[in-house]
């Protein structure tokens, strides 16, 4: 059973891949994918009833095929470069290729680590975030993609290309969340760094190629990082339980593990979380196609930076790596959120809060006690739900209205009521009680104290975070004075996936208590034994100190209370209060207007008629790029530096 | 009956105010901001000068009523909710007083907009403009 | 037990308004006679909510209504769980979203005065956020816990480790009172800078339900003030008391600054104090 499991979470998606690139007929590929969307969802559940267990597979030599793959992969990035004449991708892939064919031939490391998978449920909640919120993306994309190409006028169609890369992609992040053998986790970070780079070069213009190029050599530094901790955990170790994940895990900092390795580790995530400095790569795949935003860089691949970190976490408790990687995290936070501030672009604004929140979970993973821990793991739950709807969103948006800019989505809701409705739930969800992202952040603030620093950054990144959300919200919501507004047409590609992962937020949100209790407690003691949350019931979360203070109750969330104020304050109005026509009244505008109520029409001087205009705010002199960059990206050079030394200097 | 005399006894005795000036001399503009100072202090009678039309009960207008401010003025009264009252300060608001002829005056405001009390002078005095408000609030409590 | 507290959160709830709309009738009639003028009656603010209440009904837009509510129940959700000596920090969360829906209630119509006031009202909600957050943080550094119970059962007030806290709240007080310098979004009684800000289309009984949520609004805040002193809880209502008078003496005596101003001010002032207190908190107490 477990060999059929195993097989569809990892292969089955790489044979639909394939399946799809041969495929031309689009309804044929719809079948497919969505075929293969249902079949992965049910793997992922059933995978999750059957709980956690070790799988080595048999019958074939894996280990040679991967490591054959390795270097085609990297021999392919070292073509890129040389192609591109992009030296550094060039170098990095050097960088990579050397070290590993040192390893593979001076050091002679044939090793099989035994098991070569461990799935506990730290892997099984992010198969489930992967199978399923990454099935409805692949859902969206379908007529997404449709839609692009019609858009756009092209010719010779590609979608079988990016469905290709898209549906492999999931069968990689599978096998990266369960890999415990370190060369195969490594295999399968580089295929995610591959279809990456694929997929935010799919359009083939000469930004999107030098961005996917930038995405390439960033997290080739951490592939680097990656290759030289194994390395140095070989040479240093020996044996096969050296790569091995549990053991490196089960040993701790206490044995002899040194914390180089761990410290080169966690920058590999910090690469891939597009943590700061790193976060131009990310902020330069907004060019992709809305469902590799949506896919990749938000609910999926960068959580595998956050997932490396955070089951590293058990080994570097307690050290000096621990609490700069908090900080570190924390700064990311606070910098980002700043910066999303000024950003006119949805998109953009989406990747930034993004990174920051991914800089919160990165945070957690550092300030390590059980209630952080968990904190993160619901953060990586719920941002993922909410992070991957409002990315839909602003597919759908672009798609209405054919510009991703803040700015043109000005009075969405006149017209198309129905997408502003499912983006307000979204952008509300990732910010607000009662809704989980809320949850997570409230968790990890009550945590925070411990890193005193991290907590004061969570304080003024949560502020900010309020700025920039609202400030979107209500570009969307501005209308004029009007009755009828009909929801619009969505097609089932786009509407199931928005639909599903709104419904999701809801009932997460509501069900956390349950969900944490049966099933997410089991996840946060793979990663920390001790467990500081009691659910009861639908009721409350409460949590309780750890066990070296006095207090007993630390903080208390009345979860379906305030879902129930949330009906109250919001959901009823909206469904009971009805404006007749007749009370309807034009805006305020000192009496200039001419004529109708729904009028932007306004008379300046000499009876000019002239519409009025309103803008946005984007602080852009205090908060733009260009002011926060510099000072910034040199603080979490200096953070990753101390990060390293703390490594070296074996703290 | 008893809630309607609480809601018609708060009417009178909350009385918010929008200013309009159509294109009067600013005579009269300038007796309305006395009536605000402490010398007459009409907040004691629970009377704000509310910048916006939507807030307010009592329009108070001075000046001519021309072409341009004849459209401004509808607009302005059709986004004060009922109940209110309007209020004339001054001759010009009245009947266009010494402009009644000019070529681009159309005549007091009554011409454009229904009036309730007309409070005649030019320039009017603050106790003349206190009077006529409390008597719009006569009319108010009735409406 | 149970119907006792819901019994005593009711009388809060019905009791809080009308409290609150008095103290903003002894406000403006404070501020007349600073004024050297003699101010409205005290229960004007009752006279104006009631002359509200009987206006007609217009509107610019459905969704306006929507946000004006949501802001009216998150507040009266703080206000209960502040009585109910709940989570602290979710307090000041439930207070962000009613800030929040006061906000999108001004940007849900296309108004360019409310676009202002509402653009002004979210960096008011920049400058007091940190403060409170920080505050949340430093009663659980102090208390090793976030719920308010357990500043109850102190015996130290907190005024005597978290003083430099209170002079940071004294900056939200102001904020959230919205008395110069920082009555920017939207302010009391005639100020036409903006027209009304956040308020501009709102008329007849929903503005009545924005006055409503203001009462509550004092009410919490002067309570979140008093928490600083519980033991008894007489001296802390007090201390609260006093500083809502100092606020009004305060707004008499300075005029409306920019925004830029109000956020690098709080920013400054209020961070530094909150940092301050919470690192020698966490320097004295450690992580215990």
């Amino acid at each position: 059973m477990a060999d059929q499991m195993m097989a569809i979470a990892i292969l089955l998606p790489v044979a639909a891949g394939f399946l799809v690139l041969a495929v031309r007929n689009y309804y044929v590929r719809n079948v497919i994918v969505i075929a293969t969307a249902v079949v992965l969802i049910a793997n992922s559940i059933l995978l999750s009833l059957r709980g956690p267990f070790t799988y080595t597979p048999g019958g074939f030599d894996w280990g040679l095929l991967i490591t054959v793959l390795d270097y085609a992969i990297l021999i392919f990035y070292l073509y890129v470069g040389i192609s591109l004449r992009n030296w550094l991708v060039l170098i990095f892939a050097l960088t990579q290729i050397l070290p590993l064919a040192y390893f593979e031939f001076v050091m002679k490391a044939h090793i099989e680590v035994a098991p070569a998978f461990v799935v506990d449920h730290l892997s099984l909640v992010m198969t489930m975030v992967i199978s399923i919120i990454g099935s409805l993306i692949c859902i969206f994309a379908l007529r997404y993609m449709y839609d692009h190409e019609h858009h756009a006028h092209i010719e010779k169609s590609r979608q079988s290309r990016f469905l290709f890369w898209l549906v492999l992609f999931l069968g990689a992040m599978n096998g990266l969340v369960f890999a415990n053998n370190l060369v195969w986790l490594y295999f399968f970070w580089e295929v995610t760094t591959l279809c990456s780079f694929q997929l935010i070069s799919h359009d083939r213009t000469k930004e999107a190629i030098h961005n996917a190029a930038r995405a390439v050599w960033m997290n080739s530094t951490g592939g680097t990082a990656f290759i030289l901790a194994i390395i140095y955990l070989y040479a240093t170790q020996g044996g096969s339980s050296a790569l091995s994940m549990q053991s490196i895990i089960g040993g701790g900092i206490q044995s002899s593990i040194a914390v180089l390795p761990i410290a080169l580790l966690c920058y590999t995530g910090f690469t891939k979380a597009a943590q700061m400095p790193f976060q131009s790569w990310l902020l330069g795949a907004m060019v992709a196609p809305t469902p590799v935003s949506a896919l990749l860089h938000s609910s999926t691949m960068v959580k595998a930076g956050v997932y490396l970190v955070l089951r590293l976490a058990p080994v570097y408790a307690g050290t000096y790596l621990s609490t700069v990687i908090a900080i570190a995290g924390a700064f990311t936070f606070f910098a980002t959120s700043a910066l999303a501030v000024s950003q006119s672009t949805g998109k953009r604004v989406l990747a930034y809060s993004t990174i920051a929140n991914l800089g919160l979970i990165i945070a957690c993973a550092g300030i390590n006690t059980p209630l952080s821990i968990a904190a993160a793991i619901l953060l990586i739950i719920f941002h993922a739900i909410s992070k991957g709807l409002l990315f839909l969103c602003a597919g759908t948006i672009e798609h209405q209205i054919w510009s991703r800019d803040i700015e043109d989505m000005e009075g969405l809701a006149a017209k198309a009521p129905l997408t502003t409705l499912i983006t307000a739930v979204g952008i509300l969800s990732m910010f607000l009680p009662p809704f989980g992202m809320l949850l997570g952040k409230w968790i990890a603030l009550e945590a925070a104290y411990i890193v005193p620093l991290a907590a004061v950054f969570f304080v003024l990144a949560s502020t900010l975070t309020i700025v920039f959300w609202t400030k979107w919200l209500g570009r969307l919501l501005q209308v004029l004075p009007k009755i009828e507004r009909p929801f619009e047409k969505l097609s089932l590609s786009y509407s199931v996936p928005l639909w599903t992962l709104l419904t999701g937020i809801f009932v997460v949100g509501i069900g956390i208590g349950p969900i944490y209790q049966n099933f997410l407690r089991a996840a946060t003691n793979d990663v920390v034994s001790g467990n500081q949350i009691i659910a009861v019931g639908l009721n409350n979360l409460i949590l309780t100190t750890p066990s070296f203070m006095q207090r007993d109750i630390l903080g208390l969330f009345p979860v379906w209370p305030l879902y129930l104020i949330l009906i109250v304050a919001l959901l009823m109005p909206l469904l009971l209060i009805r404006v007749k026509p007749k009370e309807l009244r034009p805006v305020y505008m000192c009496g200039e207007q001419t004529g109708a109520i729904d009028t932007d029409e306004w008379l300046a001087e000499a009876d000019r008629k002239t519409k009025f205009q309103l803008g946005g705010y984007y602080y852009q002199g205090t908060l733009g790029e260009k002011r926060i960059n510099p000072w910034a990206n040199a603080i979490a050079i200096l953070l990753l530096v101390i990060m390293l030394g703390c490594g070296v200097i074996v703290l | 009956m008893r809630t309607m005399g609480l809601i018609q006894t708060s009417r009178v005795k909350s009385p918010w105010i929008l200013h309009f000036d159509n294109s009067s001399c600013n005579g009269c503009d300038i007796e309305i901001l006395a009536c605000l100072t402490p010398l007459y202090d009409v907040e004691r009678f629970g009377m704000v000068n509310m910048g916006n039309p939507k807030h307010a009960d009592i329009l108070l207008i001075t000046g001519p009523v021309n072409r341009r401010t004849a459209r401004v003025l509808k607009n302005l009264y059709g986004q004060v909710p009922d109940p209110k009252v309007v209020v004339c300060v001054g001759t010009c608001a009245s009947t266009g007083g010494v402009f009644h002829n000019c070529y681009n005056v159309l005549g007091g405001v009554d011409k454009v907009i229904p009036v309730d009390v007309y409070v005649p002078g030019c320039s009017v005095r603050p106790e003349a403009i206190i009077d006529g408000v409390v008597m719009a609030l006569q009319k108010l409590a009735k409406l | 037990m149970m119907i006792k507290q819901f019994l005593f959160v009711l009388v809060i709830l019905v009791g809080a308004p009308v409290v609150g709309g008095l103290l903003f009738g002894i406000d403006r009639r404070i501020t007349a006679r600073m004024q050297g003028r003699y101010g409205p009656p005290i229960i004007q603010p009752f006279y104006d909510f009631f002359k509200l209440l009987g206006k007609e009904h217009i509107a610019v837009s459905r969704l306006q209504f929507v946000w004006i509510y949501g802001y009216l129940v998150f507040m009266i959700a703080s206000l209960i769980f502040l009585v109910m000596k709940s989570d602290f920090l979710l307090l000041v969360f439930l207070l962000g979203f009613a800030g929040v829906c006061l906000v999108l209630g001004g940007f849900s119509t296309k108004s360019p005065y409310a676009h202002f006031g509402a653009n002004r009202e979210l960096m008011q909600i920049l400058a007091y956020e940190p403060v409170l957050l920080l505050l949340a943080i430093a009663i659980y550094a102090q208390n090793g816990s976030f719920l308010i119970s357990e500043i109850f059962k102190q015996d130290k007030p907190l005024l005597f480790t978290l003083w430099p806290l209170f002079l940071a709240v004294l900056y939200v007080l102001t904020i959230k009172m919205r008395k110069s310098p920082f009555d920017i979004s939207t302010c009391h009684h005639g100020h036409q800078e903006i027209v009304k800000g956040v308020t501009t289309e709102y008329s007849g009984p929903y503005l009545a339900l924005f006055h409503l949520a203001e009462w509550y609004e004092i009410i919490l805040l002067l309570g979140i003030i008093s928490l600083f002193w519980t033991n008894p809880l007489w001296v802390g209502i007090l201390i609260a008391l006093a500083a809502f008078l100092l606020e009004l003496f305060i707004d008499n005596i300075t005029a409306r600054m920019t925004v830029g101003w109000m956020v690098r001010l709080s920013w400054s002032v209020g961070l530094i104090l909150g940092i301050i207190n919470i690192a020698y908190i966490y320097y004295t107490k450690g992580v215990s």
